[in-house]
């Protein structure tokens, strides 16, 4: 785990108000495995850090993707080239992939689509084939950048790809291994699918460093951990999905 | 002022040490400079394993936090087995934050806790504001904080601190009772109860509805408490509340304070009491004593 004052470098949007940030942190860039996590912290800013997935790592440079949904994504979405940010990573449990299978099957909705290219990429070293399939509420908000030997759309309105969420667009046949990440309704659902799937769970988050116990994650063993130790990749049905809250919500201004 | 210092019985290697809550038992929190730490109080303890309260437990307010994690813990057993053994090769003192439902559970944590190696003292906590049958009850009243601070005396020998509430009409009352049972020392303050609305759901954000405010929110108010429990006692009072930086800490000992507890200011930087310690060396000499 390493403390890196990072510059932005990148910035780019790839879907309807969906932008990836690039941040030059080269020690952490050189260590993130998929479905691990950076917690950010901005200053003048909110007053805890934020959590996202890692996007992409190249080089020296880690990638972030997010939406404006409270004030501080907001604020890192007005940061300019050279802006210094305070990244914590990488952080958490990401994906654990099995050599063994013959391929990996990516499930992405919305902003889901975070931890995936790292996954996509760890999987095709690992020799796996990569089926991914990404969904969101409409055409615009899909990610453009989705990659994958076997690429397939879900839109709920049907302007592209399946009519449906990115569930009913997963193949049928031999999915292989399947990783999940997006709303935790979502997440809830690829469990009774495919118990043994890995999805990564989002939280309200306070360290990230596993003190505060504020990421409380209820396991189906009737306890809590720790989304920021523990997970933030979790087997799909050890969870206990009632449990937790379907949907977070970041207070905006009307 | 940045060095050594007796407080209440404890040893402390510097003036700031972490607070109950805010680092784990001591072995989580990483990137911390560990030689900067004055002491730490654990997590805090309760006889029997909790499991804590159902998520959101955390949600930001305006410069602070509201926290209702529920005291989550392993219970007394576990720490003694798990955690002291490790404090116990360590070169800064563990004080234990213990916890009860009825003044017979302290008196028993606090026996259990002697002659721990590894613990270098307890912190009663008649405060926290997150357990509908446990402390605010305590920490409320100056006979039920001076009944607790007795019972714990009564079974240890280990010093004794007690950490104070601030929602009380007048805190050096609760001192004064809290010394004349016995405490070495007091901590003042713990979080201040607080809630918050999701617009949306019109619901609290925390699933508890309730929790404890922390952060520099609260310094000004902590501030003054403290203030006020110092001038009430003649034994050592401990500073907590929103401290982010070393003049925030310079504050607390201003009024009145022998050392201050560092809590939330960890949760975003992992090495800020280290950066306080080190902030502190300039104040030496407006520090001492006046003539």
């Amino acid at each position: 785990m390493y403390e890196v004052a990072a510059p932005l470098v990148s910035r780019r949007e790839v879907a309807r108000d969906m932008c990836v940030l690039g941040f030059q942190a080269a020690p952490i860039a050189q260590s993130v495995r998929a479905g691990q996590f950076v917690n950010l912290l901005l200053r003048p800013g909110p007053l805890l850090r934020r959590p996202f997935s890692v996007y992409r790592a190249d080089g020296d440079v880690i990638e972030i993707v997010l939406k404006a949904v409270g004030d501080g994504t907001q604020r890192l979405l007005e940061l300019t080239e050279g802006d210094l940010v305070s990244a914590l990573g990488p952080l958490g449990r990401g994906f654990q992939l099995d050599a063994a299978m013959r391929h990996v099957t990516l499930v992405s909705g919305g902003l889901g689509v975070a931890p995936m290219p790292l996954a996509a990429r760890d999987a095709r070293a690992l020799g796996l084939g990569v089926t991914w399939v990404h969904g969101a509420r409409t055409r615009a908000e899909l990610c453009s950048e989705a990659d994958a030997d076997h690429l397939r759309w879900a839109t709920d309105d049907g302007s592209l790809g399946v009519h449906g969420s990115a569930l009913d667009a997963v193949p049928l046949d031999d999915v292989g291994q399947v990783l999940a990440c997006g709303p935790n309704r979502m997440l809830a659902a690829v469990a009774t699918c495919w118990p043994e799937a890995q999805v990564a769970i989002e939280t309200y988050m306070g360290c990230g460093t596993g003190v505060c116990l504020g990421c409380a994650v209820p396991r189906t063993s009737g306890f809590y951990d720790r989304a920021c130790t523990e997970g933030p990749v979790y087997r799909a049905d050890s969870i206990r999905w009632v449990g937790l809250p379907a949907h977070l919500h970041y207070r905006v201004a009307v | 002022m940045s060095g050594p210092l007796e407080v209440g019985g404890v040893r402390l290697k510097t003036p700031v040490m972490a607070a109950s809550g805010t680092f784990g038992y001591g072995t989580e929190v990483p990137l911390c400079d560990r030689r900067l730490l004055g002491g730490m109080v654990s997590k805090g303890i309760f006889l029997e394993p909790r499991l804590g309260t159902p998520p959101p437990r955390i949600v930001e307010t305006p410069s602070g936090m509201l926290n209702a994690i529920g005291l989550q813990g392993p219970g007394v057993e576990a720490l003694i087995a798990d955690y002291a053994p490790q404090w116990a090769t360590w070169d800064f003192p563990v004080l234990v934050n213990i916890n009860g439902e009825t003044v017979e559970e302290y008196g028993d944590l606090a026996a259990r806790l002697d002659g721990v190696p590894g613990v270098a003292g307890l912190e009663i906590n008649i405060s926290c504001p997150n357990v509908r049958e446990g402390g605010m009850f305590f920490g409320n009243d100056p006979g039920s904080a001076a009944a607790v601070t007795e019972a714990v005396r009564r079974r240890t020998r280990l010093p004794v601190w007690v950490k104070l509430t601030p929602a009380v009409t007048d805190i050096s009352e609760i001192a004064r009772a809290c010394e004349a049972a016995g405490a070495d020392a007091l901590s003042a303050i713990n979080t201040f109860v607080g809630m918050s609305f999701d617009l949306r759901s019109r619901q609290p954000r925390l699933a508890f509805r309730t929790g404890g405010l922390s952060g520099p929110a609260i310094r000004p108010m902590a501030v003054y408490l403290a203030h006020r429990a110092a001038q009430a006692v003649s034994i050592p009072v401990v500073g907590i509340g929103g401290i982010m930086s070393a003049e925030d800490a310079v504050e607390f000992l201003l009024a009145g304070c022998r050392a201050v507890q560092v809590g939330t200011a960890t949760f975003l930087d992992p090495n800020a009491i280290g950066k306080i310690v080190e902030g502190l060396r300039p104040y030496q000499l407006l520090l001492r004593p006046l003539d």
